[in-house]
């Protein structure tokens, strides 16, 4: 009996051992690019033979990837907190009330969480260029918050749901105001959701790349992820393969972060808001 | 006391402001809190709607109306009106449909390997004994890493000379220049990232099937596999058709690899890749626009069928009612 | 920042920016001057048009001040970078460093401004023919060409002590190489974007063809450019070509061979200076030659590249911008550039000044001249009196974009068939009517 347990523990043990290899040989590889130096780049190792932080150095060196960085960063945010701040309103109405065009709502958030980006590139081109927000953060921002406001909608409202509301009710009977309810007793409680639907806006939007090389020309609104194309390397003669690594090193680091510490909450946001509906 | 429908919400009191609406006006309490509620709904939901449709909705019809047109902004004098003449340069290029053809090509086989990869991965996640936690974050950084990051990354591995999986090889192999192992790189790519998404959506439905009903199966003698397919697939179905469904849709839409990868060359272009092209270096809006329409229409299409034919559930479109 | 980003935007462009520009305020402080006028000049990376610039900037004597705005590697990229800018209404680029075959384009959309009286004759005075017409567009000059470029034979001659006069004569060299298990490769751009087609217009244009007619309207692929087309395939489906030929560009072939993988490159002059720069010991056997002949006895036709500088329609500053982009094509400056990034001038004298660098001393590897830093300058010129101009036609990108697609991969061609689909696509291309691939 010991043995069979210990005989199935091992091979759960080497599958998992499996699906790490998997996930992490691309990160791993990527990141032993950024700390190769410049000789052996190309020598085709899969660790680096020399280590250096130069390409790190390089990168931060110039503006041009210190000033995608503030716009992705600063992007990221405005729209995740807009998104999430608009989601909860939304998500509250349909969790809780009963108005007409809610099936509207739901049904045009689901479009849109399926509508094809590209067919918006296009049309936004010209419209920004005619607003004068072509290049410019909000007009990154307003695309971002579209395509955000399914996913905060859809996976908000699965939390709130979940809200036990009643304890509310017996707050404001117990002689809470109706303020004092809600932050008592409601905004911890919805809390995280709204915090989980947060990372989950961002990692959208810090994901995009379309957008991102379409509606942009500068380093005025050019977010990492296109700006890594642009890169031309620290001489005409010289491919930039340790800065972009180093670069996509940089820009991976909030991800690890938000799966090291919010993994559970992570698997929650996404299961919850994409099956329970 | 314990509320799961959502329907329970509606019992008048609960919403804020509405004892202040009833008190001023003298109307029946109940149609007054029912008119209150509406408002209030209403305005919650206006800024994510006008956004939504904003953003969306007038683009798309835009598109529509520029997609009739003659309009290369390196021509500025050519801008006309031209009736459904794009409709027909694109539908009648070859272009078109071979990336069309290949958009179609890997989807499915992305798909495709991502179910079967995604539903281990899921069993994985669900059952493993041992170090469960440490594999699901680990798994969940595919997930969360940028598309384009992922791109480089495998990019990288596969240039002659400096990727450790072209060595592997062998000397002289390109395996980007061509258009078959091209195509076997960028599903690689799609697949890494995206089978974790897969397999987390699959993992809710697997939190659905009872416990005892295995057991039950189990005593009565059923393999593993026959549970498999007799008892955990069909209390899936639903959460695996949404999942197919989204990945699908998203699938469809594949830019961010191809263009790190390729950026379209040997036949490898998805149609969002020459959407791109036509747009930003053709300067092309009728052409480009035209082709924003043709696929937004296929993506409904693809929708439609999932929805209609294979009688996927689309998510929030009960309200919560199927469990 | 502030004052150069805002100034000449719309006023919801301005609002824009200033609602979402709170926190790159910080970061962007850095451009614009504070000397006031700046003239933004956007071109391909050059290590070191810097100096050039700095050189412009003095000669300004604080008038205004010239930003070297890098671009992009590809030139694919460069010219999406502008055109979409330019498209967007983008006031704030000057000077425009224009590949040679964008010229046309640039001018039919109204972005580059003709050159008219002083400034046209300063800008055409003692340019070579073939530079020159590159930056001529219905008679009327858009550009002022600040580099011109043509494709050599660069080979190395402890391989092959004799460089091959014909194709022909290489793919034999190369096969006898390849035999006695030496570097045998015959390198040049086969990747699927415009250095395909720089290949592909040599040959036609060598075996007296031509893809398009001289006003660049109609489609023309006679007799030469179906040969052209048999040669291409034939040499990429040799075995003699390098395993990841249709992934190379400039700078992967100038690699390959730097390497020691190939005996035989096809490329433009700039391989001499990063080569004088990498491999200095070897550098006495790096040799070069005029483009071997497609049809022997028939001189080889090189494709003519390189920039020419343009100013913006949208520019605020036009005066000062044509001072600018004079200045940084002047004969003194290119022949610093040819000597330090190995650009070959468009300024005929340029090649012929054998000053140094520090005219007081004499010339040195310290203090080089033309003659140190450039000893292939008589072959370029001899090839630039040969050479062949792409068709000069604002729908010149679409068309590339056709041949280089429909070419890639070159062993895939068939010459009947393959010409007959550049027939029909570079028809709809030219009237910017049909899809881009």
């Amino acid at each position: 009996m010991a043995t069979a347990t210990t005989g199935r523990k091992v091979t759960w043990g080497v599958l998992d051992l499996l699906v790490i290899a998997f996930a992490l040989i691309p990160v791993l590889w990527i990141l032993s690019l950024s700390f190769k130096t410049k000789d052996t780049l190309t020598d085709g190792s899969f660790w680096p033979q020399q280590w250096t932080l130069k390409n790190y150095a390089d990168i931060f060196q110039t503006s041009e990837f210190l000033r995608a960085l503030v716009n992705s960063i600063g992007i990221a945010i405005i729209s995740t907190l807009i998104a999430v701040v608009f989601g909860t309103m939304a998500a509250y109405a349909i969790a809780r009330l009963e108005f007409p065009g809610k099936r509207l709502l739901v049904g045009l958030s689901l479009l849109i969480a399926m509508f094809p980006q590209v067919s918006l590139v296009t049309p936004l081109f010209n419209i920004e260029r005619g607003l004068g927000l072509f290049d410019t953060w909000p007009g990154l921002i307003l695309p971002y918050i579209t395509f955000a406001l399914p996913l905060s909608i859809y996976t908000l409202s699965a939390f709130f749901r979940e809200i036990p509301w009643e304890l509310e009710k017996a707050a404001k009977m117990d002689g809470a105001t109706p303020a004092q309810a809600f932050r008592k007793v409601i905004a911890p409680l919805a809390a995280p959701g709204v915090f989980t639907t947060a990372i989950l806006v961002f990692i959208l939007c810090w994901n995009d790349f379309l957008f991102a090389i379409s509606l942009t020309s500068t380093t005025a609104s050019r977010t990492v992820p296109a700006a890594l194309s642009f890169f031309t390397g620290s001489s005409q003669f010289e491919d930039p393969t340790g800065q972009v690594s180093a670069a996509a090193v940089v820009i991976t680091i909030p991800i690890i972060i938000f799966v090291l510490f919010f993994q559970r909450r992570i698997v929650a946001g996404l299961t919850s808001g994409a099956v329970k509906g | 006391m314990t509320v799961q429908n959502p329907s329970a919400a509606t019992e008048p009191g609960v919403v804020d402001g509405h004892e202040v609406v009833s008190h001023r006006k003298s109307r029946p309490a109940l149609s007054e809190g029912k008119r209150a509620e509406r408002r209030l709904g209403l305005w919650l939901c206006a800024p994510a709607f006008i956004v939504m449709i904003a953003v969306t909705g007038y683009p798309i019809v835009y598109s529509i109306w520029l997609s009739l047109q003659r309009y290369d902004l390196r021509f500025p004098a050519q801008h006309e009106f031209i009736g459904f003449a794009n409709y027909a340069a694109v539908l009648t290029n070859s272009y078109w449909w071979t990336s069309f053809g290949i958009t179609m090509f890997l989807t499915v086989v992305s798909v495709a390997i991502e179910f079967v990869l995604g539903m281990a991965l899921a069993l994985l996640l669900h059952r493993t004994l041992v170090g469960r936690g440490l594999v699901r974050t680990v798994a969940l950084i595919p997930y969360g890493i940028v598309t384009v990051v992922a791109a480089f990354s495998w990019y990288f591995a596969w240039t002659p000379k400096t990727g450790y999986l072209a060595n592997a090889l062998g000397s002289g192999a390109a395996p980007l220049t061509d258009q078959w192992p091209s195509l076997f790189i960028i599903i690689l790519a799609e697949v890494w990232k995206t089978t974790p998404f897969m397999a987390l959506l699959l993992m809710a439905g697997l939190a659905l099937v009872p416990e005892d009903l295995l057991k039950a199966a189990s005593m009565d003698g059923a393999s593993a596999w026959q549970r498999f397919t007799k008892v955990m697939l069909p209390v899936m179905k639903p959460a695996i058709l949404v999942a197919l469904l989204f990945r699908t849709l998203d699938a469809f839409r594949i830019f961010d690899n191809i263009y790190v990868l390729t950026s379209g060359a040997q036949d490898t272009g998805s149609v969002s890749m020459m959407t791109y092209d036509n747009l930003v270096k053709g300067l092309n809006l009728g052409i480009g626009s035209t082709m924003a329409v043709l696929i937004f229409i296929t993506v409904a299409i693809i929708a439609f069928l999932f929805i209609k034919v294979f009688g996927t559930a689309a998510p929030g479109s009960d309200d919560g009612g199927k469990r | 920042m502030g004052k150069k980003r805002l100034r000449g935007r719309s006023p919801a462009r301005a609002g824009a920016l200033l609602a979402a520009g709170l926190l790159t305020t910080g970061l962007l402080t850095a451009c614009g001057g504070s000397s006031g006028l700046t003239i933004n000049v956007y071109y391909s990376p050059e290590d070191h048009f810097q100096t050039v610039v700095d050189n412009c900037n003095k000669a300004a004597g604080g008038r205004y001040r010239i930003v070297y705005n890098k671009l992009q590697r590809g030139a694919d990229d460069q010219r999406i970078q502008m055109a979409r800018r330019l498209a967007a209404g983008d006031t704030s680029m000057d000077v425009l460093g224009l590949d040679v075959t964008w010229v046309s384009e640039f001018a039919e959309a109204g972005w580059a401004e003709e050159w008219t009286g002083q400034n046209k004759a300063k800008a055409s005075a003692g340019v070579l023919q073939g530079p020159l017409e590159t930056a001529t567009y219905n008679g009327k000059l858009y550009a002022a060409p600040k580099n011109t470029n043509v494709q050599l034979l660069w080979y190395d001659d402890r391989i092959t002590p004799n460089p091959p006069k014909t194709w022909d004569e290489m793919m034999q060299m190369s096969r006898q190489l390849k035999d006695a298990g030496k570097p045998y490769s015959i390198v040049f751009t086969g990747a699927q974007y415009e250095g395909l087609v720089v290949i592909y217009n040599t040959l036609v244009a060598s075996l007296g063809g031509h893809i398009l007619s001289d006003d660049g309207k109609s489609v023309v692929m006679d007799a030469g450019a179906v040969q052209a087309l048999q040669l291409l395939k034939q040499v990429s489906s040799s075995g003699l070509t390098d395993p990841s030929l249709t992934n190379q560009k400039e700078d992967d072939v100038r690699q390959t061979f730097q390497r020691g993988d190939a005996a035989f490159e096809l490329n433009w002059p700039f391989v001499y200076a990063s080569y004088a720069e990498e491999k200095p010991k070897d550098l006495s056997h790096f040799k070069w030659a005029v483009y071997p002949e497609a049809k022997a006895g028939m001189p080889a036709k090189s494709t003519i590249g390189g920039f020419d500088l343009a100013v913006s329609t949208l520019s605020k500053h036009k005066p000062q911008a044509f001072e600018a982009a004079l200045c940084l094509r002047s004969a003194e400056n290119q022949k610093y550039s040819a000597i330090n990034d190995g650009v070959p001038p468009t300024i005929e004298s340029v090649y012929h000044d054998d000053t140094p660098v520090n005219p007081s001393e004499p010339a040195s590897t310290a203090n080089p001249n033309m003659a140190i830093k450039y000893p292939m300058r008589d072959t370029i010129l001899e090839a630039l009196k040969t050479a062949a101009v792409r068709p000069l036609s604002p729908a010149y990108q679409n068309a590339s974009t056709v041949i280089s697609k429909v070419l890639s991969p070159p062993s895939q061609i068939d010459p009947q068939q393959t010409a007959q689909t550049l027939r029909e696509q570079l028809n709809d291309a030219l009237q910017s009517k049909g899809v881009i691939p």
